[in-house]
């Protein structure tokens, strides 16, 4: 769609991949995307990586099979959490066990498409992958969910598939990953967008709805 | 929300982008946050102040020292936390002991046997409820027993009382109200009230309370009385007991720790009186909403002053900060609160007050003004009206040849009836009046003349003295104070 730029040929010539380069620019912008939603928005995540890790999955997954991939990890991470809080064992013990009751619902899960569809029909076709960096999820809201309380874990959900769906929206369109990837330019812009939100110092969308009640003038006193 | 809301919102309040670049960055110094982040190394340094903090019990530091502990040694009731949790985690409050049982009973009448306790605990040390997930040390302490005022608002668990200190001058404070919603804890965002305080008089103005729904989470609703206790109580006119001494120990807090800006958590016990929980390097800003008022103004205000000591430091606040309290009496009845020597304005004699668009421009003179509820007509000095321009009106009115003195009020009355005519042809009179002054009776000039008093601009009719007695060169009278309620305890 777009020329190739000399920069892109040199180091698709140096031993980068092209699916390397088109990785490390999703990261790049995903992380942006994360800065945006954090420091404009107001909106809580599971810190950077989990957001760019499922922005990514998604990229390969598909956005519908990753969410109902998300929906089953989630799910299966609260009810078997739930039922192992009830037993007295170690924490690193209690969140191993998870994940193993997280894989057998899985493969049920597997086969549950395999005999009914459920509109998910590709299910077999997807990365391992971006299914297990999807599975991934589970110890993020698990942990929030142990360390705070199951709304705070929630909150921080909702806000890491939010900015995930966002991020997986904007790399998975064709123009933008072609444009990007033969207009490297872009990587030292985003370095430098990510600086400038680093010192910006005015309120968060957020904070302003968070903040309404707080209007009487007296800074004219 | 309209643009001036937003504008006004963006100039006041203090949001977590510019806490964390302007205040917590520079002024926190990594040594001072490890201190706030590590509540042994805290209670340590506010010993060191004579500052009260929970006495501890143990301190486990590793799973052998566990083994061993003798939990016969512990007393009936205590408090297990995280030396190095955030935001309440991991603490466990126990009232009691079941009669012959090792279990002892949570605030929500549940018991924890000695085993589910030793799990918690490893879990403390394992770093489960700590920044980081470090290993950490699980401390037993001391449970405080809530003052009587304050247990009547609260839910089972200990009430606080949030102080944010700035520059060594407390800029903000609330009282966290533990709910049932919040499970007994202090924690905002788990349900607890959180009420503004005034701090010049450590009296509750308004209430909040977090929206309960998931993701809604971070926004607040006014409330006007407490939630789900037996007999709801209204939170706002609560004094707080203490109130000076705890704007002391905050800002002894923050000398000992070298936290510039800082958040010092504070509970009053029934016996000991205000003991320290915690000091936070990075407090929250729902301080903001609890007080319907911003943290930004409060801190650029307070950023280049220098401040002499404890007492100043509490004085600029007071003076700077005050009056939150007063605003909420004009809010319920409608009317302002003046002090008893309160500083007004007062505008030159033919100052236009309807054209008052600049008051920077306007010519005019700050006077202290008595406000006596004794006299009918406001008073004003007569060397004070010279100098705003009635100067030729006083000498035209010397030569009507006024008699010095009446011997009754009826005489002077009909002198009034008879002369007022003439008198106010002259420029600046606006009527006679009959007064007493040192004792005699006498007829003088009445002026209009415009005055800012608490903020408002209005014309004011004055009678002119020539009493040299006089401390205040202004008088408000009875006629001019309706609308007003007189605070006698404050003075300028």
């Amino acid at each position: 769609m777009f020329e190739t730029s000399k920069l892109t040929e040199w180091l698709l010539s140096h031993g980068i991949s092209q699916m390397v380069l088109e990785l490390l620019i999703a990261m790049c912008i995903v992380a942006t995307i994360v800065s945006i939603a954090r420091y404009l928005v107001g909106s809580k995540t599971y810190g950077i990586f989990a957001p760019i890790l499922l922005a990514i999955a998604y990229s390969y997954t598909g956005l519908k099979y990753g969410l109902a991939i998300t929906l089953v990890v989630i799910l299966t991470s609260l009810l078997s959490y739930s039922v192992l809080k009830k037993i007295r064992m170690h924490y690193i013990t209690r969140i191993a066990t998870n994940y193993t009751i997280l894989s057998i619902t899985l493969i049920l899960f597997f086969v549950l498409i395999d005999q009914f569809g459920l509109g998910l029909e590709n299910m077999s076709n997807i990365p391992p992958l971006a299914f297990i960096s999807i599975a991934t999820l589970s110890d993020f809201f698990i942990k929030q969910f142990v360390k705070k309380s199951l709304p705070s874990s929630l909150m921080s959900l909702f806000g890491t598939v939010v900015v995930a769906i966002v991020g997986w929206f904007v790399i998975s369109r064709e123009i933008i990953s072609d444009y990007a990837l033969n207009n490297l330019w872009i990587v030292p812009l985003l370095t430098a967008i990510n600086i400038l939100l680093g010192l910006f110092k005015g309120l968060r969308f957020k904070d302003y709805l968070r903040f309404r009640f707080t209007s009487r003038e007296d800074g004219n006193k | 929300m309209g643009i001036n809301k937003v504008i006004s919102i963006n100039k006041e309040v203090l949001g977590l982008n510019r806490r964390n670049q302007e205040y917590v960055r520079p002024y926190n110094s990594s040594s001072s946050k490890a201190i706030a982040d590590n509540k042994i190394l805290t209670k340590r340094i506010l010993r060191k102040e004579l500052i009260q903090t929970p006495e501890v019990y143990k301190l486990i530091r590793t799973k052998k020292q566990l083994e061993f502990l003798d939990w016969n040694s512990l007393p009936k009731s205590f408090v297990i936390k995280p030396n190095k949790g955030t935001g309440g985690n991991g603490i466990i409050v126990f009232y009691g002991k079941e009669k012959g049982k090792l279990s002892w009973i949570r605030p929500n009448g549940t018991t924890m046997s000695q085993r589910d306790i030793i799990l918690h605990i490893e879990n403390i040390l394992e770093g489960r409820f700590s920044m980081g997930s470090k290993n950490d040390i699980a401390i037993i302490e001391e449970r405080i027993k809530t003052d009587s005022l304050l247990k009547q608002y609260s839910y089972k668990g200990v009430p606080d009382i949030r102080v944010i200190c700035f520059n060594q001058v407390p800029i903000m404070a609330m009282l966290r109200l533990p709910t049932k919603l919040s499970n007994g804890t202090a924690n905002l965002h788990s349900g607890a009230i959180c009420t503004g305080i005034d701090i010049e008089t450590g009296i509750t103005t308004y209430s909040m309370h977090m929206n309960g729904a998931v993701f809604q989470s971070d926004t607040y609703e006014l409330i006007d009385s407490t939630l789900d206790l037996t007999q709801n109580l209204q939170l706002s006119g609560i004094q707080i007991p203490y109130w000076n001494e705890m704007l002391e120990i905050a800002l002894k807090c923050q000398r000992a720790s070298g936290l510039g800006y800082i958040g010092v958590d504070i509970a009053i016990d029934a016996e000991k009186g205000p003991v320290v929980f915690e000091i936070n390097a990075r407090p929250g800003l729902g301080i903001q909403v609890a007080n319907q008022a911003g943290l930004r103004w409060r801190l650029e205000k307070v950023k280049d002053i220098e401040i002499k000591g404890l007492k100043h430091g509490i004085r600029v606040a007071k003076n700077l900060f005050g009056g939150e309290i007063e605003e909420n009496i004009e809010a319920i009845s409608g009317r302002k609160v003046v002090n008893i020597i309160e500083k007004i304005y007062i505008f030159d004699k033919n100052t236009n007050i309807t054209k008052i668009s600049n008051f920077k421009d306007i010519k005019k003179e700050q006077v202290k003004a008595f406000m006596d509820t004794g006299v009918l007509t406001s008073r004003i000095d007569s060397k004070l009206a010279n100098r705003i321009g009635f100067i030729n009106t006083h000498k035209e009115f010397t030569k009507l040849n006024i008699p010095k003195r009446f011997e009754t009020f009826k005489e002077a009355q009909d002198y009034i009836d008879r002369n007022e005519v003439e008198a106010c042809k002259i420029d600046g009179i606006k009527r006679l009046a009959k007064i007493v002054e040192e004792g005699v009776i006498k007829v003088r000039p009445v002026f209009d003349i415009p005055i800012k008093i608490s903020d408002k601009i209005r014309m004011t009719e004055f009678v002119s003295t020539e009493n040299v007695d006089s401390i205040y060169p202004i008088t408000i009278g009875r006629s001019d104070l309706s609308g007003y309620l007189i605070d006698t305890s404050n003075t300028f």
